[in-house]
């Protein structure tokens, strides 16, 4: 017995301590954006604010870049979502229909474009000839249909009982009727899963800014953040600090930094609750076929 | 049912699967013709639209791809790619399941509940975030430096170290994912029959056998999948990652094909020679994924389409 009981405080302590590690990083950050940015620059901030200010929040709150790259984001993640989720659900609807005739030739397709991808130029090159580089349809339509999604709605469609859909079909209802008045109502948890996964995906994606947006004022939220993250690492590189860029207010890089990571987080830790309840059973039920 | 009565009662369904169908054809069933690219020598402007100009620039053969090859930078690129997913297969793999049998031994729920909380979290921040985290913290200011100072030694330029810059990389990949990766294990093990621990018990066996003798081999299954689908993938080394963390000073050992592709395709606008290093890539990874399905299915019953 005694063994065990030993191996029980390790165990937890050791557990413990992986919760820190993982805890640390996001710590310093938020502790940096509410320091005294005098304190930032000698390196003096640990995991509690020293010298606690709200004005680089405020700072970059009022900035006309940030609020911008906030709108956009904003809005390619609600439009994004919507539309992905229009092509997801009215796709995964007939797929899951066993009796499908030519199911097999459409799910080749869909597979066929998730394991095969023509290129990053190649897409550049579209996006251009289509005019839609600078301009929102670029990163809404770059994130707008995950195969991986359809199936994840597809298999839980498969899984609902066939009864139900019949009794409704027998009184007259088409396919399109029956998927609203009886399959949607039966699917929420899986709707709401495949959202959330759509709209972090959007909220969090960076690189189709960085391949299809040069106008300031149409970059996102983390297009934004990634220019700020490696403009700060060049000038990190030839030994100089951003402090002389901010000549009215005086900040340190590292703080604008801090405090920028941190406002733009805080819609997904508002929704943290729901997602990590939606994920984990997006994970666990769809995933994997059997 | 006769084909014509099926379609006359059911058109609706096909439908509702024209607007992905369309949505697929437009964005990636098109760009597959701009796959021509890497046999031609283009010219942007030799029709109306970029895309247009495909096919009115000259044929260049087998041009581009034998230039690949001798190029240090691509297989420098190619190099990196496959060394840093080897080591995060090897680092970051084994992690998650680690931490869900040992979660798992822990008796209260509340525990559990509480650091998965915790350890989830990173999985939904963006990797610009992470790198900006990662900056803060590696940075000449940040926390790890102040540590080494205090303790008496140099300031190190984590990000600009050539011996650093994968370490970081790998560290960075399983902090942001370890948590969630282990959700998968944490199922399996729930999964698990209660009844073989029950009887390990009543046989004598102790926790370590119990987890040694009936846990993992109930996990198996579920590992090798993991595993074949992280092998299959191998040509992704994690490029949203590096692209947000890397910076000129460590190509040498941080520059993948991913990064490599966008600095010489949409950096120095070389399009041909960027679609031909991405029709390599394509069809190496393709090649990969397929294959390690297969494996999957035949070694699991499993796939994942």
């Amino acid at each position: 017995m005694k063994k065990i009981k030993v191996f029980d405080v390790i165990n937890v302590l050791f557990l413990l301590l992986l919760g820190i590690v993982t805890l640390v990083p996001v710590l310093t950050v938020v502790a940096e954006a509410f320091s005294d940015p005098r304190y930032v620059v000698l390196g003096d901030v640990g995991i509690v604010p020293k010298g606690f200010q709200l004005d680089t929040i405020k700072f970059v709150l009022k900035r006309v870049e940030f609020l911008n790259a906030f709108k956009v984001s904003v809005i390619v993640t609600i439009a994004g979502t919507a539309l992905a989720m229009v092509l997801t659900v009215s796709a995964a609807y007939p797929l899951s229909k066993p009796s499908l005739r030519g199911r097999k030739f459409f799910l080749y397709i869909f597979v066929f474009v998730m394991l095969f991808h023509a290129g990053m130029v190649p897409n550049y090159l579209l996006y251009r000839s289509l005019h839609l580089t600078n301009t929102l349809w670029a990163l809404i339509f770059s994130g707008a249909f995950s195969v991986f999604n359809l199936f994840v709605v597809k298999n839980y469609f498969e899984s609902l009982p066939e009864s139900v859909e019949e009794a409704a079909k027998i009184d007259g209802a088409s396919n399109i009727t029956a998927l609203f008045k009886v399959v949607l109502p039966m699917s929420l948890p899986v709707l709401a899963t495949v959202t959330l996964f759509y709209g972090v995906g959007f909220w969090n994606n960076y690189f189709s800014g960085v391949m299809y947006i040069t106008k300031p004022d149409l970059k996102s939220l983390q297009q934004y953040l990634y220019d700020l993250i490696t403009m700060t690492s060049e000038t990190d590189a030839s030994g100089n600090t951003l402090q002389s860029a901010e000549s009215l207010v005086v900040l340190s890089s590292d703080n604008v930094r801090s405090a920028t990571i941190v406002v733009s987080t805080v819609p997904i830790l508002i929704l943290y609750p729901f997602l990590q309840k939606y994920f984990v059973k997006g994970v666990t039920v769809g995933s994997v076929k059997g | 049912m006769k084909l014509g009565t099926y379609l006359k009662r059911n058109y609706d369904l096909y439908l509702l699967l024209i607007p992905a169908l369309i949505f697929v054809l437009i964005f990636n069933l098109v760009p597959m013709y701009g796959i021509l690219l890497a046999f031609k020598d283009y010219n942007m402007f030799a029709a109306d639209s970029p895309f247009m100009s495909i096919m009115a620039s000259p044929w260049a053969g087998l041009e581009h791809f034998k230039k690949i090859f001798s190029r240090p930078e691509f297989l420098n690129a190619m190099r990196n790619t496959i060394i840093i997913s080897v080591a995060k297969i090897v680092f970051v793999f084994p992690v998650p399941i680690i931490f869900a049998i040992l979660l798992n031994e822990v008796k209260s729920t509340r525990f559990q509940k509480g650091l998965q909380t915790i350890v989830y979290l990173p999985h939904f921040l963006s990797w610009a975030v992470v790198a900006g985290i990662f900056v803060s913290l590696l940075g000449s200011t940040g926390m790890v430096n102040s540590f080494l100072e205090s303790l008496g030694y140099e300031k190190v330029k984590f990000l600009m170290d050539n011996s650093l810059f994968r370490p970081i990389l790998i560290i960075s990949d399983a902090w942001k994912e370890f948590g969630w990766s282990s959700i998968i294990y944490f199922a399996a093990i729930a999964g698990l029959d209660q009844e073989c621990f029950e009887a390990a018990e009543v046989d004598g066996a102790n926790r370590f056998q119990q987890i040694w003798y009936v846990m993992i081999p109930g996990l198996i299954p579920t590992i090798v999948l993991m595993l074949i689908t992280r092998v299959g993938n191998i040509m992704d080394a994690g490029f949203s990652q590096v692209f947000a963390m890397y910076n000129p000073t460590v190509y040498e050992t941080g520059d993948i094909i991913g990064t490599y592709i966008y600095r010489v395709g949409l950096g120095k606008m070389d399009f041909s020679m960027g679609t031909a290093v991405g029709l390599f890539n394509s069809i190496i990874a393709l090649v990969l994924v397929v294959s390690s399905n297969a494996a999957a299915k035949k070694m699991t019953g499993k796939s994942i389409w």
